[in-house]
């Protein structure tokens, strides 16, 4: 154990970089983080030179020998840090998985009263496309007699595509239409967005993606990779049914357009840019979910919405305002969304 | 009559409301349907006051009360103070406390006789619930949780526990409370019962997420249908959670 502490430290300082390195937001984190963590190589010559001041009467300058307590007080801190072994598993939805996914989707729609437990409800009847990640447990032995995750509280993400013409008799799904038809305030965007949502409903995918922020961003790519190579098997083997006939849900994942409804961190302040160091830059936009700047390059049409639900945000970020983003993308186009979530990961 | 209903989206109707047979609190910020649905039951029998506790709306959890007094956290600021203690009946004794745990909601579980507390709670605290609620205070744990005022909701009635209750914490619990006992979930599930729902002697409101069966368990062992006791045996027995091995 003690032998493996140093090791623990050095990899401290690199794994940050790891995790966040590409949306502005995530740089802006990291320029935060790194502002606290001592000068590398610091760790080892510190406690040589803390036994030279303690024992011999050194004519070291006064502002040497703060430096090294104030790293040593910044290496104490960091002792404290544990790094923790996090494994994710990938689930197929289920009726178990409800209220974790209902509490990952309470805000999808603002502030507005609708049927959300209904959307849940189609979300985990679409067992055949769909992924719900879950932190597996730590002790593997008691794993024999888990059906797959057993608590839902310990669910960190979920991923669906749901047609939208498939399900349009539902009542949530109508009032989801309705929502985004309010809060559209373009007027062309809109005749645009009401043509796919209502003439070409049945080749339109809403793609739900949900997981909660602290979510290690090596999930993403496997997340969406999952979810997309569903898709594409639905349409040629669509098993699971009972009711329906095989060729018309095999054609339900035929989808020519995904549309996404997620949420973006806005600069206020868009007029006064002007003479301002370049390290005061603020992005106009920060990306809560990084892949969705990639989704926004490859759209269609896309359009932000205010926010009327009370706004958390912290106090670096206190310029900016949250706002709904609401996107179209073209199937099409998904193999590029693909290629380019991969080298933004790798890009690290 | 159990009645289902939903704060903002949200099916915790017991964070947002705290219900007893003297008064009604309500969060205020809420839809007019959420508050209308207790003046709907309520109106003419007992006031229903909306209320902030410390600014924030989850006053279910913050404070803890019957008929006879009210208990406040620390956080709470003067004027919700003074607000409440004009708002409701003069008999209620309303008391602000220095309690380092100050989610009293999560902490207290009581009816107008008995209060079950959170096993960590100061000394002072429980004296000073024993005097403003007028209630015998028992230390407890429900299911191996210390939060009892999550797990369980009781009046003076019958009471809903943690469905990971064993039999024997029942009937320790039945016993100490005095009331009947049932395990079982509310809202499609979930466990943190107090949470869910929010009940008195003569009514209960659930989130809209409970389904039939749980909420045909909450009438009957709160006997909100004036049930016969027998009802529960014959009709129910298969969707209560007796014991979980």
């Amino acid at each position: 154990m003690g032998q493996r502490r140093p090791a623990k430290r050095r990899r401290l300082s690199r794994t940050p970089s790891l995790l966040l390195s590409f949306s502005p937001f995530s740089r802006f984190l990291l320029f935060a983080h790194s502002s606290s963590v001592p000068k590398s190589g610091s760790p080892d010559p510190s406690p040589s030179s803390k036994s030279t001041v303690d024992g011999i009467a050194d004519p070291k300058p006064p502002k040497a020998i703060k430096r090294m307590e104030s790293s040593e007080d910044e290496e104490e801190k960091q002792e404290k840090i544990e790094m923790v072994q996090a494994d994710f598993e990938f689930f197929d939805p289920k009726p178990g998985d409800f209220n974790g996914v209902k509490l990952l989707l309470q805000s999808y729609l603002d502030k507005k009263p609708w049927d959300l437990s209904g959307f849940v409800d189609l979300i985990l009847e679409q067992t055949t496309v769909g992924t719900i990640v879950k932190s597996a447990s730590q002790d593997g032995e008691e794993e024999g007699d888990d059906d797959g995750g057993d608590d839902d509280e310990s669910l960190f993400a979920v991923i669906s595509a749901l047609n939208l013409g498939r399900y349009a008799g539902h009542g949530c799904i109508k009032e989801l239409k309705r929502f985004l038809l309010e809060v559209c305030s373009d007027e062309s965007t809109k005749t645009k967005l009401k043509l796919l949502l209502e003439q070409q409903a049945s080749d339109v995918g809403l793609l739900v993606s949900q997981r909660f922020v602290n979510c290690p961003y090596q999930l993403v790519p496997p997340l969406y990779d999952a979810l997309f190579d569903e898709v594409s098997w639905a349409t040629e083997d669509e098993l699971f049914c009972f009711l329906k006939p095989t060729q018309e849900l095999r054609d339900s994942f035929r989808l020519k357009y995904y549309m996404l409804l997620t949420r973006i961190l806005e600069n206020k302040n868009v007029n006064q840019r002007k003479a301002k160091q370049s390290q005061d830059y603020e992005e106009p936009f920060i990306y809560i979910k990084a892949e969705d700047e990639i989704f926004r390059e490859l759209s269609l049409l896309s359009f932000t919405f205010r926010l009327h639900a009370e706004q958390l945000i912290s106090h670096e970020l206190k310029n900016y305002r949250e706002m709904g983003l609401v996107m179209v993308v073209k199937a099409d186009d998904i193999s590029k969304f693909r290629e380019k979530l991969k080298s933004l990961l790798a890009k690290s | 009559m159990a009645t289902r209903l939903q704060f903002e989206n949200s099916c915790e109707v017991g964070v947002f409301s705290k219900l007893t047979n003297a008064y009604c609190l309500v969060a205020i910020g809420g839809s007019e349907n959420f508050y209308s649905a207790y003046e709907a039951e309520l109106a003419d029998v007992i006031p229903v006051v909306k209320t902030s506790i410390g600014g924030t709306r989850i006053i279910g959890r913050l404070c803890a009360g019957n008929k006879n007094g009210l208990l406040l956290p620390h956080t709470t600021t003067d004027q919700e103070l003074q607000h409440l203690r004009n708002s409701l009946p003069d008999r209620v004794v309303v008391q602000r406390i220095e309690e380092k745990l100050s989610a009293l909601g999560n902490c207290i579980a009581c009816n107008d006789h008995v209060a079950l507390t959170h096993p960590d709670l100061d000394r002072e605290t429980e004296q000073l619930i024993a005097d403003v609620l007028g209630v015998e205070v028992f230390r407890q744990t429900i299911a191996g949780n210390i939060l009892v005022g999550s797990y369980c909701a009781f009046s003076n009635r019958g009471g809903l526990v943690h469905p990971h209750t064993s039999i024997e914490d029942q009937d320790e619990l039945s016993t100490l409370l005095q009331v009947p006992l049932v395990a079982g979930t509310v809202n499609r599930g979930s466990e943190v019962i107090a949470a869910g729902m929010t009940v008195n002697d003569w009514t209960a409101f659930c989130g809209s997420d409970t389904t039939a069966t749980e909420l045909s368990v909450v009438e009957s062992v709160f006997k909100l249908r004036e049930a016969q006791p027998s009802t529960i045996v014959d009709e129910m027995r298969k969707s209560l959670i007796d014991s979980y091995v």
